[in-house]
């Protein structure tokens, strides 16, 4: 709870320092305000803490820890964020509070222990993103971007919603400990409502982190908003909502996995395919990542799939591996847009000669994302595919490692454009920020790849 | 479901309606009646203070208006949520100040915002 | 109950109307007619506050933005693209499905006995405040998280920027 009071306070704090002239203030303020968070959700840690405020919220390691990843990305990208909105407009402030904003309501999301909770989380969290996407008023695409994620996002609003509806119209109730003791005091009577309205909350759920076949206004959004917000919207955001995803199936839903399942297995397969075979295609670097990111959706989803004790830890381990080299990426990304002005492959030729830092780290990154032993993506996907293969999905995993397999050829296109092909170019200015990110998050990668046990005993 | 509802008790509001209604409609269609009518091109083209007629209706305008609107909107619902509180204010506020301070709490950020939006001078009309 | 089922067949009546007027300005004014259908549903379901509030803020308040946003739009040109046949034949398939979902859920449920609340008045403004206040205490202060950001985000993107870009 206090994790959360601090962050909204956080948020209206800066946006009063924006109206006061401070500017220089916002960004060192944002980032003690976040590291304050930060401990704060450490402090949490393994308080076996009981649902507050009426079995609202309830703060166990699982929210810690999720909580803790998603303040530390922010924290990330927060650093990322230096020079970068000055460009866009002089509502710098406005820019920190909302996101802000959007990382109280993914805290909410991560806690929830009721309904109303989750819905609640999700709309702060959409809210703020929305504005996001759209804050380069004069650029179309962004227009574009704002506008379909908020049609999109309104529309699986409204299936969430009804789904929740049915939920409690079968059960009686918002709580999730109610909702699970209805489904076990009578499992084989459980009303058909009931079984709709997991279906539509799977239906609004995966429109949220953007899984096949849900998944159409992904790649728009992410190419449209700016590239800040898309590392933003691909990491913090999916992390959230597979938090959201796994504590409502983990907790309610398990005895019912029968029914569920099959339906979760179709959309974990058609994500990996989707996402994996488009993104072949694509000749830019930024809309190569929307589309990998909704292969990424399909690895996750296998936690959900073989739910058992591992399975948070599991989608944690990923989570955090993704996270972190997906950053690093979209660093990378930020610094070719900016200084050389496209994102295409082509641009990356030669860069290891006269960048080799940052092609050194985008090549931890790339190896991460396409998940290569010695880096966390590979303990991410290994423990993934464990997970899935304890109980039984056998073909499912050997059609993952397949679909694997293609990952690796396109994340290594961008190695291969660095190292091998010869290119005049001029040397990129990374400055120090992008430097303590790029080498934080590279080192990062490489220490949970080499001793994954770090974070694995999390939750 | 039928015998325990209270909506029995909204019929004088129906009929209040039905009244408004009633007579809108009933004085439209009589001076529909009773009136002359003057069918001739300058009767019947729509009045613009006596000026000629310019363009069509249909233009698209200024952001501005949406602006107040839609915040207009946000404290609607802010003040929405003050009724239910200030029907059972006499009772919470028998058991201490809890009522007014989880009000305060709600009421005090949205005023948060509500400095910003005059700072910010978004509702000035330049 | 009859009164129930002559209301359920206007709100449908209106909201296919919504949908198959050729003019947005009448969509939108059947939408509010809609809306006030929905007040008298939840007039009959005792549910007073949430009657109030359908009738104060979506039928007064939102319905005014709906138009605004009409006005907003050039509606002169008829620029709306024709979705393909394709497009047009997924949406009925996949509403479609829904619907047998939906369906299916209803039709097999049991016919319950008629329930007889415990307490007739729950949905009074009373009521719904004592619960407001107790129970849901925390998602009513955190919506005001929401209603901050809509704020902010609503003033950071209509406002016109003082400096030209």
């Amino acid at each position: 709870m206090s994790v959360l009071i601090t962050i909204s306070l956080l948020a209206i704090l800066v946006l009063y320092l924006g109206l006061f002239k401070a500017k220089k203030a916002l960004l060192p303020v944002s980032i003690l305000g976040l590291l304050g968070a930060l401990s704060l959700s450490f402090y949490e840690w393994g308080s076996y803490a009981q649902p507050i405020y009426n079995g609202m919220m309830l703060f166990d390691n699982f929210a810690a820890a999720f909580s803790g990843i998603t303040i530390l990305s922010t924290l990330l990208i927060f650093l990322l964020s230096k020079d970068y909105f000055e460009r866009i407009s002089s509502n710098i402030a406005e820019y920190y509070t909302v996101i802000l904003f959007s990382l109280a309501g993914i805290i909410v999301m991560v806690s929830y222990h009721n309904l109303t909770m989750l819905f609640i989380g999700i709309e702060i969290m959409s809210v703020s993103l929305y504005i996001l996407a759209g804050i380069k008023k004069r650029d179309f695409a962004s227009n574009e971007a704002a506008l379909k994620y908020f049609l999109m996002g309104a529309f699986s609003t409204g299936f969430l919603l009804f789904g929740i509806a049915l939920l409690y119209g079968a059960s009686g109730s918002f709580d999730l400990l109610e909702i699970r003791n209805y489904i076990l005091s009578a499992p084989q009577e459980v009303s058909p409502l009931f079984y709709g309205g997991i279906l539509l909350l799977i239906v609004g759920l995966c429109f949220k982190v953007g899984a096949a076949p849900f998944h159409f206004w992904a790649p728009d959004v992410y190419e449209g908003s700016p590239s800040l917000i898309t590392a933003y919207m691909s990491t913090v955001v999916k992390t959230a909502g597979f938090a959201a995803f796994l504590r409502l199936f983990l907790f309610c839903f398990s005895p019912l996995s029968e029914f569920w399942s099959p339906v979760l297995v179709t959309l974990a397969a058609l994500s990996l395919l989707i996402g994996n075979i488009t993104a072949v295609y694509q000749q830019h670097f930024k809309r190569m990542l929307a589309y990998s990111s909704i292969s990424h959706v399909g690895y996750m989803l296998f936690a959900v799939i073989s739910l058992n004790g591992s399975s948070d830890t599991s989608i944690f381990v990923y989570a955090a591996a993704y996270s972190i080299a997906s950053i690093m990426a979209f660093a990378a990304l930020i610094l070719l847009q900016r200084q050389v002005g496209t994102d295409s492959f082509d641009s990356f030729n030669g860069l290891a000669r006269k960048n080799p830092f940052l092609a050194l780290t985008l090549t931890v990154a790339m190896l991460s994302l396409a998940g290569i032993p010695l880096t966390a993506g590979f303990i991410g996907k290994f423990m993934m595919f464990t997970s899935a293969l304890s109980t039984y999905h056998t073909y499912l995993v050997l059609f993952a490692v397949l679909n694997a397999a293609i990952g690796i050829f396109y994340y290594f296109r961008v190695i291969v454009a660095m190292y091998f092909k010869e290119a005049d170019r001029h040397e990129l200015i990374v400055s120090p920020y992008y430097r303590l990110v790029l080498g934080l998050s590279a080192a990062a990668t490489i220490l949970l790849g080499v001793y994954p046990e770090l974070i694995s005993r999390l939750i | 479901m039928e015998t325990q509802t209270s909506a029995i008790n909204y019929l004088p509001i129906v009929f209040q309606m039905l009244v408004a209604l009633g007579f809108v409609v009933l004085t439209m269609v009589l001076t529909h009646i009773i009136g002359p009518k003057r069918k001739s091109k300058e009767k019947l083209s729509p009045f613009e203070s006596g000026i000629e007629v310019v363009g069509n209706a249909r233009q698209p305008f200024s952001i501005k208006y949406f602006l107040v609107a839609i915040l207009f909107v946000l404290f609607d619902i802010e003040v929405i949520f003050m009724y239910p509180w200030a029907v059972n204010f006499r009772e919470m506020s028998l058991e201490g100040f809890d009522g007014l301070i989880e009000m305060l709490v709600f009421m005090g950020t949205l005023l948060l915002g509500f400095i910003y939006i005059i700072k910010k001078k978004a509702l000035d009309w330049e | 109950m009859n009164l129930f089922y002559f209301v359920a067949f206007l709100s449908i009546f209106f909201s296919l109307l919504v949908i198959f007027s050729k003019n947005p300005v009448y969509s939108v004014l059947f939408l509010i007619v809609t809306f006030f259908t929905f007040s008298v549903h939840y007039i009959l379901l005792n549910a007073q506050f949430l009657a109030i509030v359908n009738f104060i803020v979506y039928m007064g308040a939102i319905m005014v933005l709906f138009l605004f946003v009409l006005m907003l739009l050039n509606l002169n040109k008829d620029t709306e693209p024709m979705k393909s046949s394709l497009l047009k034949i997924a949406g009925v398939v996949s509403g479609l499905c829904l619907l047998l979902t939906l369906v299916g859920a209803v039709k097999s449920l049991n016919v319950s006995e008629p329930l007889i609340l415990k307490d007739p008045g729950i949905g009074l403004v009373k009521n719904l405040g004592k619960v407001l206040f107790n129970e849901f205490l925390l998602p009513f202060e955190v919506s005001s998280i929401l209603l901050f950001s809509a704020m902010v985000g609503s003033v950071l993107l209509a406002k016109k920027d003082p400096k030209k870009i």
